[in-house]
């Protein structure tokens, strides 16, 4: 029925709610309601680390129109943008309610010393948190992991980055829009974390993103011009995210399925007009374009490449510009794919106004370690096609979109700002199977858990079984030995401190069993290194074992052997 | 039309104040495991979507849906977390059936509260960081403000608060799940020394782990699945102001509205009468009563001598946290919704053992996320089917 | 599951904290209220015509029906005691050096409660209706912030 956003900022003025609110009525008003229309209220936010409030919904509850309504956040990590308008839809879709306001948030800038540390908490807390991990690093080791298994030239990947400023410079809430932008530009910026450069990255971003979603009864009141949710669907992969190959996101592709049945779509490529594929990253992006099957593996950096993906392309895709673009403030970013298919639909979006008469798209929001997919398929239904030559009175969002951006100066002398910092202790319950684990590697030694049922090996260990949904049956020891399934070489500490020596994360598949976990290696030219080469583990000595993840100092290549 | 809605399977796990030896994960996987088998499903073949029920700084996991699907077989399956009380799980699942995207759902909420050391300063850290973090020394002051004024506007005394918790820990001593079973008086209780006066020590739940699964399946599969499901008749939720200057204080002014809405959907007019158990939030002990009213159970003016004369116990006319409540199965955050859930339903199987209410024929369960919020959710359950 | 740990020295925690801290704007609204108390020591309030609401502090926006408000109302600085709690602990439960009273006070012209400390009540027993007042730092001590009110005091009438 409705969108609104804020503008994507660094750092807002704004409290997370004043946020929220001005995203809702923003929405509201686009479509001529109020609040009493609405019936209940659906809120997403990813991590409460960033905001800085525990039971952060709550709290920003107020902000999206909740006072006196039902409401509900819902969040799957970075995917959560895409699923609030899924969780609106099946608010609306069981008859619970008519009208739903749904709103996603994120305050980034309150997370000093930076927004990226917060994301060190959402590694594993006993096996990946202690090795000092950065959010990079699991990105760099899927974008590895995925131009090896394809060959793929970071020319072709960077030219998503290109696209996507590029298009943002049409967007009146973009923070990163560059119409001059080059492949060169972006291959030129800094190495954080390669293959991962500062161009590849979507910036971290304050801002707020709504939609006014209605039944069929209640649309026809408000609107004749409704865009349909066509098809939803979304996924979760398993929290073992080293025993799985990142080279193609399975996740996305079961969420895509779900989406396109409920939608109708059997020709994915010829039936989607648009996409909104998630870009945090550029690589991503195509990532996303292969999970939600508009084209086969390996292949969507090509188009990237041959300009099929351009605004006036083959399949626009990201033509908001995205994350990379527009801004990447986590749970609204998502949300404001789901709005520009909306805008774009309605042909609405002026100056980004895509070509020919698009009458339906797929947004999507991906999150986790990569883990999740979620998946929207928007429609106009075979109502009256929009063309391309009837652009609107006001593009939206128009150019007065709510926002008010501090510079670091301001920021940091703002009248009244209040600093604290949370004290946040824990002892974590290893459990039976990381305590045997941890127990093992103060010995020495490796263990996993054997599954009868699908007769793998575990490693990490775990009691159950998340294939077979049963108890594991056995300890077994394997080797200290394994094969580099991808790695990166990271010039950036967890808090985004330059690193004098860099550190090479790898995911180290242990021989002997399915699995496998998350390590340095050491002892090696990073140069040297290469996804299949064979490692051993490099034990502290005895005396200064702890039973802890660094028992294991490094890996380090097997002398003689594979390259 | 939508399709009802039933419970086909519960199961538990923990409840109790320190569960050591056990990760989060494993105490999630042995619930789930009891939960599948008390409903019969395959849960790899069988349930078309989960709903979990977190908030990450309890965990100390940013993101913590992350964690969530290999110890509940849910693995490339649809998985969502809800940030809040697995009351409001409850209601999602339904509205998950009641939409058509999914046939049999699991709802999932656990405390693992035992890993968190500085519980204090974490709930501290949901109040205002600019208004309310400053001056406010710990989230009790603001139970204790809002007690004061619950007992301002009714009439009731500390004295009724006290009974109450008296009574819950003392229904727990025939629950052999709860974590904090007492034989107690209202004088112990009053006896116990201020936190934030008027709210004292044993006025307040204990923390306990524990993790609770439910099994929701749509009419059509319900037979197939249970001979003794459990209907869900009715679902409401509703939020009020999360500002503490601007909100209802001494009221439970949302739970009225989510049970307004849970009632409607049950075609109940008459609570008080209807309604044959209440199992209602008391993380407080006042709550227990603030909720009662709240629910449409009792009149202010009634309520204490409901609470004097018995009636709120066991075999009283209202029987209202006979499971023993928060107070004395432990406060399990966002499973306490779930434990209501549980307790109702074991209540209406008649499985309830010692603690087993005669004839029980519709339950209320009602749930709140604690301080500071103001969001709650309601579910009316039944034998019967109810109203189509 | 199979197997648990049944001896107690095998028991394995692991610590770890959430190692960030933050800095929160007060957003448009709350700078513009700080700002005012900072320099003329009065409390702004935000007036909601349509819900007939005065919020304290001032805030952008209505919550009940979402209209754009003003940092555009004097209220207090006398009020109504609306509720009260006396502390005895502490954020982690540990005892106050000495007890600490907290109070809602709805100051004359507005609707919301002000919630601060209730100052010197020591001699008479606090009740709820009593009219107190709000005491402010004085002007070369105020920074912008809450505790730019040192809390209520107890007034006569």
């Amino acid at each position: 029925m409705g969108a609104g956003m804020t503008r994507f900022m660094r750092r807002a003025q704004e409290t997370g709610k004043e946020l929220a609110w001005e995203a809702s009525r923003a929405a509201l008003e686009s479509c001529e309601l109020t609040l009493d229309a609405v019936d209940a209220v659906c809120l997403t936010s990813a991590p409460d680390a960033f905001d800085g409030v525990h039971m952060k919904g709550e709290y920003l509850s107020d902000g999206a129109g909740a006072f006196g309504r039902p409401f509900i956040r819902t969040y799957v990590g970075g995917g959560s943008g895409v699923f609030t308008a899924i969780q609106g839809w099946y608010t609306v879709a069981s008859g619970m309610a008519d009208v739903v306001l749904v709103v996603a948030e994120e305050k980034m800038s309150s997370t000093q010393p930076h927004p990226q540390a917060a994301f060190l908490t959402i590694f594993d807390n006993v096996l990946e948190r202690p090795l000092g991990p950065n959010l990079l690093w699991i990105f760099a080791l899927e974008m590895n992991r995925y131009m090896s298994a394809y060959g793929l030239d970071k020319r072709d990947i960077a030219a998503v980055a290109v696209k996507n400023k590029r298009n943002a410079a049409d967007h009146p809430a973009a923070l990163l829009g560059r119409s001059d932008i080059t492949v060169e530009d972006v291959l030129a910026s800094e190495t954080l974390a390669w293959p991962v450069q500062r161009l590849d990255v979507s910036p971290v971003s304050d801002g707020a993103v709504a939609l006014v979603l209605a039944s069929e009864e209640a649309a026809e009141r408000i609107t004749d011009r409704p865009v349909w949710i066509q098809g939803v669907g979304w996924n979760l992969d398993t929290a073992y995210w080293t025993n799985r190959d990142l080279v193609f996101p399975e996740y996305v592709r079961n969420a895509a399925r779900a989406a396109y049945a409920m939608a109708g779509v059997t020709e994915p490529r010829k039936q989607i007009h648009i996409a909104e594929p998630y870009d945090p990253f550029d690589y991503k992006e195509l990532h996303h374009l292969e999970g939600l099957m508009l084209f086969d593996p390996g292949t969507a950096p090509e188009a990237a490449r041959d300009g099929v993906l351009n605004r006036d392309g083959d399949l626009p895709s990201c033509p908001s510009g995205g994350l990379l673009g527009v801004g990447n403030p986590i749970a609204a970013a998502g949300l404001m794919k789901v709005a520009e298919l909306f805008w774009q639909l309605r042909g609405e979006a002026g100056a980004r106004q895509v070509p020919g008469s698009p009458e339906r798209g797929v947004a999507q929001a991906w999150g986790d370690l990569m883990q999740v997919g979620t998946v929207v398929v928007l429609g106009n239904e075979g109502g009256p096609p929009t063309t391309a030559t009837r652009l609107p009175d006001s593009p939206t969002p128009p150019a007065s979109t709510p926002g008010h951006p501090l510079t670091e100066a301001e920021f940091r002398g703002a009248t009244g700002a209040v600093e604290d910092a949370v004290d946040a202790r824990y002892a974590w319950d290893a459990g039976v199977a990381i305590s045997r684990f941890l127990g093992g590697l103060r010995e020495g030694r490796i263990l996993g858990r054997e599954c009868r049922g699908c007769e793998r090996v575990l490693v990490p260990p775990r009691m159950f079984c998340e294939r077979c949904f049963r108890g594991t049956d056995a300890w077994v020891e394997v080797e200290p030995t394994g094969v580099v399934q991808t790695f990166s070489i990271c010039h950036v500490s967890w808090d985004m401190k330059p690193l004098e020596t860099p550190e090479i994360p790898a995911v180290i598949a242990i021989d002997g069993s399915s699995g496998g976990f998350l390590h340095v290696l050491g002892e090696v030219d990073p140069q040297e290194v290469r996804v299949g080469m064979a490692v051993e583990a490099v034990w502290k000595p005895v005396a200064e074992r702890t039973g802890s993840i660094l028992d294991i100092a490094y890996f380090r290549p097997v002398r003689g052997g594979a390259p | 039309m939508e399709p009802r809605v039933a419970i086909v399977g519960v199961g538990h796990a923990g409840f109790a104040p320190i569960t050591a030896g056990l990760s989060y994960k494993e105490l999630m996987f042995q619930a789930a495991e009891r939960a599948y088998d008390d409903a019969g499903v395959d849960v790899r073949a069988d349930v078309d979507s989960f709903v979990c029920c977190s908030e990450d700084f309890l965990e100390g996991t940013s993101i913590f849906d992350e964690y969530v699907p290999d110890q509940l077989g849910a693995v490339h399956r649809p998985v969502q977390t809800v940030a809040g009380d697995g009351l409001f799980g409850i209601v999602t699942g339904t509205m998950l059936i009641r939409s058509g995207v999914a046939n049999v759902v699991v709802v999932e909420a656990h405390s693992k509260v035992s890993d968190v050391l500085t519980l204090g300063s974490i709930e501290h850290f949901a109040l205002d960081p600019v208004w309310n973090r400053p001056l406010v020394p710990s989230v009790l002051a603001v139970a204790g403000l809002d007690m004061n004024a619950f007992l301002e506007r009714t009439g009731l005394t500390e004295e009724h608060c006290a009974l109450v918790a008296a009574k819950n820990r003392c229904n727990a001593l025939d629950n052999p799940r709860a974590a904090y079973p007492a034989d107690l008086s209202g004088d112990d209780v009053d006896d116990s020394a201020p936190l934030w006066w008027p709210l004292r020590e044993l006025e307040v739940a204990g923390r306990a782990d524990g993790c609770v699964v439910v099994v929701l399946a749509a009419e059509d599969r319900v037979r197939d699945l249970t001979e003794a499901p459990v209907w869900l008749l009715g679902a409401g939720w509703s939020s009020g102001s999360p500002t503490l200057e601007s909100r209802t204080w001494g009221e439970a002014d949302f739970v009225r509205r989510a049970a307004q809405r849970a009632y409607a959907m049950a075609g109940i007019r008459d609570p008080a009468e209807e309604i044959d158990l209440a199992e209602v939030d008391d993380t407080y002990a006042y709550k227990e009563l603030q909720h009662v009213e709240a629910l449409g159970l009792a009149e202010p003016a009634d309520l204490g001598d409901l609470v004097q004369e018995g009636d709120l116990e066991p075999e009283g006319e209202l029987p209202v946290n006979v499971s023993g409540g928060a107070l004395a199965q432990g406060n399990l955050f966002e499973a306490n919704g779930l434990a209501r859930v549980l307790e109702c339903v074991e209540q209406l199987r008649g499985e309830a053992g010692e603690r087993q209410v005669e004839d029980v024929q519709v339950a209320v369960a009602q749930s709140w996320p604690g301080v500071p919020s103001t969001s709650a959710a309601v579910v009316v359950l039944g034998r019967d089917e109810g109203p189509s | 599951m199979i197997e648990r740990i049944a001896r107690p020295d095998e028991v394995r925690r692991w610590p770890g904290s959430i190692p960030v801290s933050h800095r929160y704007t007060p957003g448009v609204a709350g700078q513009a209220f700080l700002e005012t108390l900072r320099d003329r020591g009065v409390i702004l309030g935000s007036r909601c015509d349509r819900c007939r609401y005065t919020y304290v502090p001032a805030r952008l926006f209505c919550e009940r029906c979402f209209a754009e408000l003003a940092a555009d109302v004097e209220v207090g600085p006398a009020g109504v005691l609306r509720s009260f709690a006396i502390g005895f602990v502490g954020v982690e439960g540990e005892p106050l050096e000495s007890p600490l009273t907290l109070g809602l006070v709805q100051l004359d012209g507005a609707d919301a409660c002000l919630l601060h400390l209730v100052l010197d009540h020591s001699d008479e027993p606090l009740e709820i209706g009593r009219r107190v007042e709000v005491v402010v730092k004085p002007a070369g001590e105020r920074t912008g912030s809450i505790l730019d009110i040192e809390g209520f005091r107890p007034v006569e009438g």
